[in-house]
């Protein structure tokens, strides 16, 4: 269904391929353009005209209509109507045949607004809970400057535009830029080359609409349960049909029969109900940060088994921090943390005023004004990101470095470029005696300690001799190791007598030394992890939920940001480690022995799919690195092919074939662009792994509730039910009326069984493991006969021994309804003689029926707020769980009653609801 | 994306014999022999324990009644009007005078109604005083009033076996509901009006189809064991030109306030519609 992603760049891109190669002249004649002119009116009219305009083709939705009657068909409703149905063509007959049977009309209209009630009420509820639409940004034509295409291949650096075919690739050749791309520096001409649906973008869009919209565990759950509760109505439907047939009823009778066991064996309200709780569990999500678009998705994050988390921005905190100083041949490490205010390491060091000095005065980035009252950290910076990081890590430790450039005037200055690979300014001194100039410099530090012929140590030069320049290795080298961005810091007074105050310096020509430097000290950065994370890991840990990190980042770092969070544990070595170690090729490593596994990008590209299974069964941590947003595709397959629920991350466009394909796609809200989220079932507002696992919670916890909802709501499906059985089968008068069971299902069980998705999490539900989607159904064995043949029948004998004292105490000895039916209904009968002698009119008798009705329908009530209390909990005690601690079950509870009491004495006189007050 | 990959029938042929019976491990349907015996004594308990709590609360339910009368009388607060003979289909009597066979089921009715109001079945009744309440709320044993089965003059069956159906004059026997306590206003009577005019006209038997207050109140079966309750005999002196027509006749209860005759839904509350229809 889905090619093979790496064919992506290569497959039906010929033409791209082609303008890649050819040079600026050929492409102005194949285009019929100029890059002076660019195209004449008429021209671009035609070619609007042909291609359509430079937008999308958005995916196709369903029709709203479409969607509506989807709810009216689906679930229990068919079977509803197919009761509405029976109960107009026994109407229909009747009222042909002797009339005045207006009885099967009012049932038959009644079920038909069931269904149309719940299934508007379904629909709204869909309807509200999706709301981001896709909105592409405009066009950046084929530029050639330096574009960041982040949201097309996720590569996270900006990458650099030329007129120089590169790369046979599109996607890797830097001659062409794409639409969706933004362009951050330098400017560029470029010929548009496609548009549309025809760029690259719009190829991985219909590519994501491509990809099906698999059942959510949920839907398949409830899918599950319908059959299940309709196979058991129209079987014992069928049966009773049967029986009654064979029992010389009418076939017209039986029919009836068949609709109240059709009617009292469906939850009427049950799936309206599951609406409610999922929509409520999703606004308490999006009060978390998580925001739903499907509704369906609250649960599956619930049973998610492993998660495919990218890296930047959201284990990270999406920014440069400087993480480590070495000076005076020792590492101190900084804080990383988010809200950093002051920084606790050694700084009483004179090596360390010249080393903040050069990294205060040696940088360019800028704070944006206004924003002395937002803390350091928040502030918007001008500049890059490594920049960035040194200026508030200087703004931090030393307060206003603005004044401080101001006091020490920049005289000169020669930007980093990738040829230099290092970044020089020159400045008076702040010191009024001192008529020196100073030099500053930064850059890669293997290119500064070439330039340098001393180092500086506890604030005196030494001359850099091998053992120094060994220790600035080994530091080098660590710091390197931990995945961190190391840059090296060195400077110079230069001589008053050869500088003077008046002295230009011209940075073409460099009349300045720029080697024999003294070297200061070395400074990492890294985007930490946030601090929320390693938390939030550990939980999934503990969840038995797999976190895979999967990050087009080098793999040296993405190992490190995976240790300190704790998607690879202390204790676990990857299989370089244990060859490291044992000081072995990696080939003798025992695989199995690893549990941690780093794979490249370039390994997964050679790799089958079976060496994938064997790597994801095989390790439990595991960090993908260098992989592009195609690989995550394969990777979720794979995952899935282990029987995994997945939950993916992504921010770009080009993750949202893998977003769709995952069980539960979450897109990022800040960083996430609009094909993602649109993409997503789900969208973190704050771009936070953290909100994940309180997402997982609110899931699992619905889970467990809607279990409790289903079992409370089943249990009285019994007590429904047994009255039509037993009618059929002792010909006693009727128990309870179809319309009375109706106002149960949707009226006094609708708030309590909402009620139950309030209730707080029993257990510590994030230490257990994720449920198993082919064992643990919502509805299984146990539930639904706990439901049906325990506290059902319970229920059941409650509700007779109400019915039989009803009638007992209105002069009908339990030992005289046997068998009694016929002469009962009879409507020529209106001396129908009870146990005392007294004789009643078939309208008197009706009405004690009515009675039987209400008493029935009261003593269901009242047993299902007992049930309510009992469904309460499954594992805890009660005590443990508290009864107050949920208040919404208690409004359930006085709603019911209050319910059940305007039922009883406030409609008692409408005489098609049946229903008469009690004494 | 779970494939469903479609099993040989063959394989699942014996998947299915395998869940019926494991020989392996003797499961049964998934069981095995001890685990069902085991939830089946577990039902039979849980069961057996609810149908004695369910005996037991009945047991305790009928305790709390009396033998005598009911609990409550709300829901029959006034008697429903009923005929007999009443016809097996609904309340409409066709007849051919001539032929005495079409009416034959009507006149055994009759006779097998009046039976018990037979002077013989009446030894232990008393004359009761005419007129008014038969109160004797306090006695242990309640005494019935004599209905003399000659104050249905013509429609006793005495002097005429056929009931008047062989004549063109048929009787109907319009009874008011039994309900233990109720004590009739007034001076209750039962009037028939026939809805089409002068195709019928109507004698009653008492006179003016009275209800005589003194067969009133009924203690119930157990304690009122011969009550019989009043009757009041209606003679239908169908006309020559009436024969072949349907004839809709309504009776109701007149002269008494307590006693309902109108009531929206119940339309045999002190009243009754019949039909006759009568051939030569």
């Amino acid at each position: 269904m889905f090619p093979d992603p790496g064919s992506l760049g290569n497959k039906n891109s010929s033409s791209l391929m082609l303008c890649s190669l050819l040079s600026t002249s050929e492409l102005e004649m194949k285009y019929g353009t100029s890059i002076d002119k660019g195209l004449s009116s008429a021209r671009a009219a035609e070619i609007l005209a042909r291609d359509g305009p430079n937008a999308l083709t958005p995916p196709k939705a369903t029709p709203e209509i479409v969607k509506f009657l989807k709810q009216m068909i689906g679930g229990f409703s068919i079977l509803l109507w197919i009761g509405a149905g029976f109960s107009w063509i026994s109407f229909g007959i009747h009222n042909y045949k002797e009339a005045s049977r207006s009885h099967q009309l009012y049932l038959g209209v009644v079920l038909a607004l069931v269904v149309i009630l719940t299934g508007i009420f379904a629909y709204y509820q869909e309807a509200k809970s999706t709301n981001i639409m896709a909105s592409f940004s405009k066009m950046i034509p084929q530029v050639r400057a330096t574009v960041d295409n982040s949201s097309l291949t996720g590569e996270s650096e900006p990458q650099s535009r030329s007129c120089d075919f590169t790369h046979e690739n599109p996607l890797e050749t830097r001659n062409i830029a794409f639409y969706s791309t933004t362009c951050v520096e330098g400017t560029a001409t470029g010929i548009v080359i496609n548009t549309g649906d025809r760029t690259i973008i719009g190829r991985i869009a219909s590519l994501a609409s491509g990809v099906g919209n698999e059942k959510t565990p949920i839907a398949i759950e409830i899918e599950h349960f319908v059959y299940l509760v309709a196979g058991v109505a129209i079987s014992i439907g069928v049966l009773f049909f049967i029986i009654s047939v064979s029992m010389r009823y009418k076939i017209l009778d039986s029919i009836i029969f068949l609709i109240g066991i059709i009617v009292a064996n469906v939850p009427e309200g049950l799936l309206a109900t599951v609406t409610v709780s999922l929509s409520l569990t999703a606004k308490r999500m999006a009060k978390k940060n998580c925001l739903v678009k499907n509704l369906e998705a609250v649960e599956t994050l619930g049973s998610t088994s492993i998660i495919c988390s990218d890296k930047t921005g959201t284990l990270t905190q999406n920014r440069m921090t400087v993480a480590h100083l070495w000076f005076d041949n020792q590492i101190y490490s900084a804080d990383t943390s988010e809200d950093q205010t002051t920084q606790p390491f050694d700084q009483s060091s004179p090596t360390w005023t010249a080393l903040s000095k050069i990294v205060t005065l040696c940088n360019r980035a800028e704070f944006r004004p206004g924003q002395e009252n937002l803390p350091i950290m928040k502030r918007v910076v001008v500049g890059d990101a490594s920049e960035t990081a040194l200026l508030k890590f200087s703004e931090v430790i030393l307060g206003d470095v603005m004044s401080i450039r101001a006091q020490n005037r920049k005289v000169a200055e020669i930007p980093f470029n990738s040829t230099n690979k290092f970044q020089l300014s020159i400045h008076e001194t702040d010191d009024p005696q001192d008529k020196r100039f100073l030099l500053v410099m930064k850059g890669a530090p293997e290119r500064i300690l070439e330039r340098c012929s001393t180092i500086m140590i506890n604030g005196k030069e030494e001359p850099l001799d091998s053992e120094k320049a060994e220790a600035f290795q080994t530091a080098y080298m660590e710091l390197g190791g931990m995945g961190e961005r190391v840059l090296g810091f060195c400077h110079l007074y230069l001589p008053e007598n050869e500088f003077p105050e008046t002295f230009q310096f011209d940075t073409d020509s460099m009349n300045f030394p720029t080697s024999n430097l003294c070297f200061v000290g070395l400074l990492s950065m890294i985007d930490p992890p946030r601090s929320t994370v390693p938390d939030a890991v550990s939980k999934c840990r503990s969840a038995g939920i797999k976190v895979i990190m999967v990050t087009g980042d080098h793999p040296i770092t993405a190992k490190a940001i995976a240790k300190s969070v704790g998607i690879i544990s202390a204790t676990s070595e990857t299989v370089e480690d244990i060859a490291k170690r044992l000081n072995i090729p990696v080939e003798q490593v025992n695989r199995r022995e690893a549990t941690a596994a780093v794979v490249n990008g370039m390994e997964l590209k050679d790799m089958s799919s079976e060496q994938l299974d064997e790597i994801l069964r095989n390790h439990t941590e595991i960090v993908f690195a260098r992989t592009s947003p195609q690989q995550k595709l394969i990777i979720v397959e794979g995952c899935q092919r282990q029987g995994a629920v997945v939950a993916v991350t992504g921010d770009g466009v080009n993750d949202s074939p893998a977003l769709k394909k995952a069980d539960i796609g979450i897109a990022m809200g800040i960083a996430g662009s609009d094909a993602a989220k649109n993409a997503a079932d789900m969208v973190l507002l704050d771009d936070n792994f953290a909100s994940i696992v309180t997402g997982v919670e609110e899931g699992r916890l619905i889970f467990d509730n809607l279990k409790k909802t289903i079992a409370y709501t089943l249990t009285k499906n019994i007590a429904e039910l047994c009255p039509f059985l037993i009618y059929i089968i002792a010909s006693i008068p009727m128990p309870i009326g179809t319309i009375t069971i109706l106002f149960i299902d949707l009226g006094t069980d609708i708030i309590p069984s909402v009620a139950l998705a309030y209730e707080k999490a029993e257990s510590d539900i994030m230490n257990r493991r994720p449920r198993n989607k082919r064992r643990d159904r919502l509805v299984n064995q146990q539930l639904a006969v706990y439901s049906y043949l325990q506290i059902g029948i319970m229920q059941s004998v409650g509700a007779f021994v109400t019915y039989f004292t009803v009638y007992a105490e209105q002069g009908f000895l339990p030992s005289t309804l046997l068998g009694v039916r016929v002469n009962w209904e009879n409507n020529a009968i209106n001396d129908f003689e009870d146990s005392y002698g007294q004789q009643w009119t078939h309208y008197q008798r009706m009405y004690l029926q009515w009675t039987g009705y209400t008493a029935f329908f009261v003593s269901i009530t009242i047993q299902q707020v007992a049930d309510l209390i009992i469904r309460k909990t499954r594992r805890n005690s009660i005590f443990r769980q508290g009864l107050f601690r949920n208040k919404v079950i208690w409004v359930g509870i006085f709603s019911q009653i209050g319910i059940a009491l305007i039922l009883t004495y406030g409609l008692g006189h409408v005489t098609a609801l049946n229903f008469t007050p009690l004494r | 994306m779970a494939k469903e990959t479609q099993k040989p029938f063959r394989q699942s042929m014996a998947e299915w014999r395998q869940f019926i019976y494991n020989p392996n491990s003797g499961e049964f349907l998934g069981r095995t022999a001890k685990s069902w015996g085991l939830i089946l004594l577990f039902y039979l308990v849980f069961y057996g324990f609810l149908a004695a709590l369910f005996t037991f609360t009945m047991w305790v339910m009928l305790q709390t009644l009396s033998n005598d009368i009911p609990k409550y009388r709300d829901r029959i607060s006034s008697p429903g009007l009923m005929i007999s003979p009443k016809p097996d289909t609904a309340l409409e009597f066709y007849f051919n005078k001539s032929d005495s066979q079409s009416y034959a089921e009507y006149v055994t009715t009759l006779q097998n109604f009046l039976e018990s109001y037979n002077d013989s079945k009446q030894s232990q009744n008393i004359d009761c005083a005419r007129g008014k309440i038969f109160e004797q709320s306090e006695a242990a044993v309640k005494k019935a009033c004599r209905f003399n089965l000659s104050d249905l003059g013509l429609c006793s069956g005495k002097e005429d076996p056929n009931f008047g159906y062989s004549k063109g004059t048929p009787c109907v026997l319009v009874k008011m509901n039994r309900i233990i306590g109720l004590k009739p206003e007034g001076e209750p009577q039962i009037q028939c009006t026939p809805k089409e005019e002068g195709m019928v006209s109507i004698n009653y038997f008492p006179r003016d189809g009275a209800m005589d207050l003194m067969y009133f109140p009924y203690y119930g079966k157990s304690l009122h064991a011969h009550y019989l309750q009043p009757l009041v005999a209606v003679q239908l002196a169908i006309a020559p030109n009436a024969t072949k027509e349907e004839i809709t006749i309504e009776c109701k209860i007149h002269g008494s306030p307590n006693l309902k005759n109108q009531d929206d839904r119940d339309k045999f509350l002190g009243r009754i519609a019949f039909k006759v229809m009568m051939s030569e």
